[in-house]
């Protein structure tokens, strides 16, 4: 497994931590435009997706983007992982909070 | 002198056309006084009045300011005063005048005015022995102190007597050359003839005036001296019971009046042995003397506020003649669609028509005594029916005697009084100690039923509320595999049920099922082992037959795994057939009929690490000497991921709330934790391993997981995987069980982050 790029799992909120660096996150999509696409995190923030996605985006399916924050809400997406329909966004939530918080050194 | 008092005014009082002085300002005389002290307040001294206007009677409370009028000996009884200042309130239905000012008139007055009409129900049985009145003859102060005065207060009778006597109320001696003037007595209903014991007293006589009856609902602790004349409609048995004061016995009857009143009433001790004897169901009884105390709702499921209970000093008589105005027993029948609805623990009163009832059975208490139970099926005609258990002396008596009517073909009518609602898979009714069950009651109720049983209710189809929701008994309890172990689990008497998240390592191949029989016992399957005639036939010992064909059941011997350990279950044939995919007998077939050793293989591999959600039940069964857990698959279902991370976020957030010391975390039972931790504390700093990695004890934080310690060498820096130690044995080593070492060990494969517990 590629470690050499480690990406922190972010929501919409945690993403300032991370500006400039790879982060990880699902979105469940809302709209697309060319080039974009815009989601709503997993707290409920709207995240704006640069680049391509792989195949047409239709709304409300998840979707994980890994990529570059560029600033608090948007990603410049490198990989895209369609996550289908039934996600639970509660637990990515809670599982972003952890590992950004009391569980920070469990993972990057 | 008559005009003096306001006539009427307490007409008005009652009927609230006069609630205050705002209203009216009465001129009222002052009959009775008595001095007492509120449960409440016990420092104040209270003083109770009789007023009259004249005509009538009313109650009377004077206001604490006022006492002294009293004692000073200004307010006195015949004393005639205008109320300034009072309101009226209710009190168990009875307007109390509370008097906060009020003007003496005259002091000393002679009783005035023609009582036509008594004075309502509790204005009668005062203790009313003039406290300050210096006039006290020696009896009436001997009097004060008793709780119950035998004076009854002689409402209406004063009347027509002349002033004397009644001047002399306290001198008992005139009670009883006195006749009680017949005009006057209070009738709320028949008047029994003036027993006759009441009247032959000695010097030190009371005021034996015949009782009054009044109806149960009126009683109170205030109401002096009462009588109530009602039917016994149940009788409990004498207990001996004991406690920190000693000794003791009791028992207690329920009684019903005319107007539909119900009270409960104990005798201890003396009393007990007195009237023990003399208390019959069914016979009425006329009752004084009693002392009143507000009412055991937890045994005592009347609808009153106070029981009674009778001392040595009370009386009963029984009345001889009937009374049809007062009926034998009250029901409030509910049907049983309501039950339904209704609240576990409550009691209630319910009649039906027994469709069937069950031959007694002897249950086990927790208490170690054993008890019987029976149970039947009660229908109405809300168009559904639930089991009523009887317990106890119920079984042998109507018990049986609903047993041989519905033997020889009857449906009888039941009617519970007094059962309780209970919920096990669904509502149910069972007796409890004051219940009373009648066999084909004569009631019109039980009339009614017949005639719609008769008419429809033996073939309509009727919903059971008692069965219907066989629900959930057991709430699923999340535990991981070395919590088994580590709790004991099974060891008690009984099995301990629990549901694991686990993956399935390794199945035995060998004997992945047996040959079972498939008679039909009832409505199961036999499903014995059946043994091979050789001859194409099996039999089986416990049916004692032989048959062609046998059914193949699972018996799946698996090993489980999950982040904390590894146990052995068996599954059988229902959560075989979900773990496999197909039936035994088709696997049985690919196997040992078509000889398709790939085709086997292949399915079997496809189980392995397979993850489920397993419920198993836990017990320990001792086989020779030796007593093992054994875990058995009682339902495999497919993890549902949503949920199981919810559970575990849960899960973290229970740990971390229990704080982060270390002795907390490896005391947690909710997750669980991989018992061989303590030795990475021991050991000294700067371990270094055959990874090269310096890793320093020290530097390892505390709370919530840390660097990745070895369970097996307490190390840091390598998982037990990994460990120099064990290496050599473990790699390799998957299936077969065999030696891993302590628990959570991983099974292999380098794991990731390794959080030693979570």
């Amino acid at each position: 497994m590629d470690t050499s790029s480690p990406s922190a799992f972010v929501n919409g909120s945690l993403m300032r931590r991370y500006i400039g660096q790879k982060v990880r996150t699902v979105i469940q999509v809302v709209g697309s435009d060319v080039g974009s696409v815009v989601g709503k995190s997993t707290d409920d923030l709207q995240i704006i997706v640069k680049g391509s996605p792989p195949t047409t985006t239709t709304p409300s399916t998840y979707l994980e983007v890994i990529g570059i924050a560029e600033n608090e809400n948007s990603i410049r997406a490198e990989v895209w992982t369609n996550f289908g329909n039934s996600f639970d966004p509660v637990n990515y939530n809670e599982l972003c909070k952890l590992a950004n918080g009391e569980f920070k050194h469990l993972f990057i | 002198m008559g005009e003096i008092l306001t006539a009427g005014a307490i007409e008005m009082i009652r009927n609230e056309t006069v609630n205050s002085h705002e209203d009216m300002k009465p001129v009222m005389q002052l009959t009775e006084l008595k001095l007492f002290t509120a449960q409440q307040e016990p420092s104040k001294e209270r003083i109770r009045v009789l007023l009259s206007d004249g005509t009538a009677f009313i109650q009377g409370m004077l206001g604490i300011t006022l006492n002294h009028l009293v004692k000073d000996g200004v307010l006195q009884a015949g004393s005639i005063l205008r109320l300034d200042h009072f309101v009226c309130s209710e009190i168990q239905k009875k307007k109390i005048v509370v008097i906060a000012q009020l003007e003496v008139i005259a002091t000393k007055s002679d009783i005035i005015g023609d009582h036509v009409r008594p004075p309502r129900k509790a204005e009668h049985g005062g203790d009313y022995g003039n406290k300050s009145n210096t006039s006290n003859t020696e009896t009436g102060t001997s009097h004060v102190g008793q709780q119950r005065q035998q004076q009854v207060f002689g409402s209406g009778s004063n009347s027509s007597l002349p002033p004397s006597v009644t001047r002399s109320y306290s001198n008992p001696s005139a009670g009883l050359v006195r006749d009680p003037p017949p005009t006057t007595y209070p009738l709320h209903r028949q008047q029994p003839p003036p027993p006759p014991m009441y009247q032959n007293r000695g010097p030190v006589a009371r005021n034996e005036a015949p009782p009054v009856i009044i109806p149960i609902n009126a009683l109170n602790p205030y109401s002096g001296r009462w009588t109530i004349k009602a039917r016994v409609t149940s009788k409990g048995d004498l207990r001996r019971y004991n406690n920190q004061r000693g000794d003791g016995k009791v028992f207690s009857f329920d009684l019903l009046d005319a107007d539909g009143g119900e009270i409960r009433v104990a005798c201890f001790n003396a009393a007990a042995d007195q009237f023990f004897d003399r208390i019959v169901v069914g016979n009425l009884y006329l009752f004084s003397r009693g002392n009143l105390r507000p009412a055991q709702k937890k045994f005592n499921h009347l609808p009153n506020d106070y029981e009674i209970t009778l001392d040595t000093a009370s009386t009963i008589q029984q009345c001889y003649e009937e009374d049809a105005a007062i009926p034998k027993n009250l029901y409030n029948f509910r049907s049983i669609g309501d039950i339904e609805s209704m609240e576990t623990n409550s009691i209630i009163d319910v009649i039906g028509v027994v469709s069937s009832i069950s031959p007694t059975g002897t249950i086990m208490k927790k208490t170690g005594t054993e008890t019987q139970k029976r149970s039947l099926q009660l229908k109405d005609m809300s168009g559904r029916s639930v089991e009523v258990t009887m317990w106890g002396s119920f079984c042998n008596t109507e018990g049986q005697r609903l047993q041989s009517l519905c033997d020889s073909g009857g449906f009888p009518v039941l009617a519970v009084k007094a059962g309780r609602i209970s919920e096990f898979n669904g509502k149910a009714v069972s007796t409890i100690g004051s219940s009373q069950l009648f066999v084909e009651p004569d009631l019109v109720e039980a009339r009614k039923l017949k005639e719609w049983f008769e008419r429809e209710g033996r073939s309509a189809p009727c919903i059971s509320i008692s069965r219907e929701f066989s629900g959930n008994g057991r709430v699923d309890v999340r535990k991981t595999i070395s919590q088994i172990k580590d709790e004991k689990l099974g060891t008690s008497e009984k099995p301990d049920w629990i549901t694991v998240n686990a993956t399935i390592i390794y199945m035995k191949v060998d004997n992945f099922c047996y040959t079972a029989c498939p008679i039909m016992n009832g409505d199961r399957p036999c499903n014995k082992k059946v043994t091979d005639n050789g001859d194409g036939t099996w039999r089986c010992e416990k049916c004692d037959k032989c048959v062609d064909e046998c059914d193949y059941r699972y018996i799946l011997q698996l090993q489980l795994q999950d982040h904390t350990g590894l146990t052995w279950v068996t599954a059988f044939q229902e959560a075989g057939e979900e773990i496999m995919g197909m039936t035994a007998k088709d696997l049985y077939y690919v196997k040992h009929e078509h000889n398709d050793e790939e085709k086997f293989e292949d399915i079997i591999r496809k189980v392995a690490f397979s993850k489920y959600i397993f419920k198993l039940k836990v017990k320990e069964e001792t086989y020779g000497d030796e007593p093992t857990v054994k875990a058995t698959v009682v339902k495999v279902d497919k993890v549902n991921y949503s949920s199981d991370t919810r559970m575990i976020l849960g899960a973290i957030d229970k740990l971390r709330t229990e704080g982060s010391s270390y002795g907390a975390e490896a005391g947690n039972s909710g997750i669980g934790t991989s018992g061989t931790r303590d030795p990475s504390f021991g050991l000294p700093a700067n371990q270094s391993d055959q990874y090269g990695n310096q890793s320093s004890n020290g530097g390892r934080p505390h709370g919530g997981g840390g660097a990745t310690s070895c369970d097996v060498c307490g190390n840091t820096g390598h998982v037990s995987a990994n460990c120099p130690n064990t290496r050599s044995e473990n790699q390799g080593q998957y299936m077969g069980g065999g030696s891993y070492r302590g628990s959570g060990s991983y099974g292999g494969g380098v794991p990731r982050q390794h959080a030693g517990s979570y």
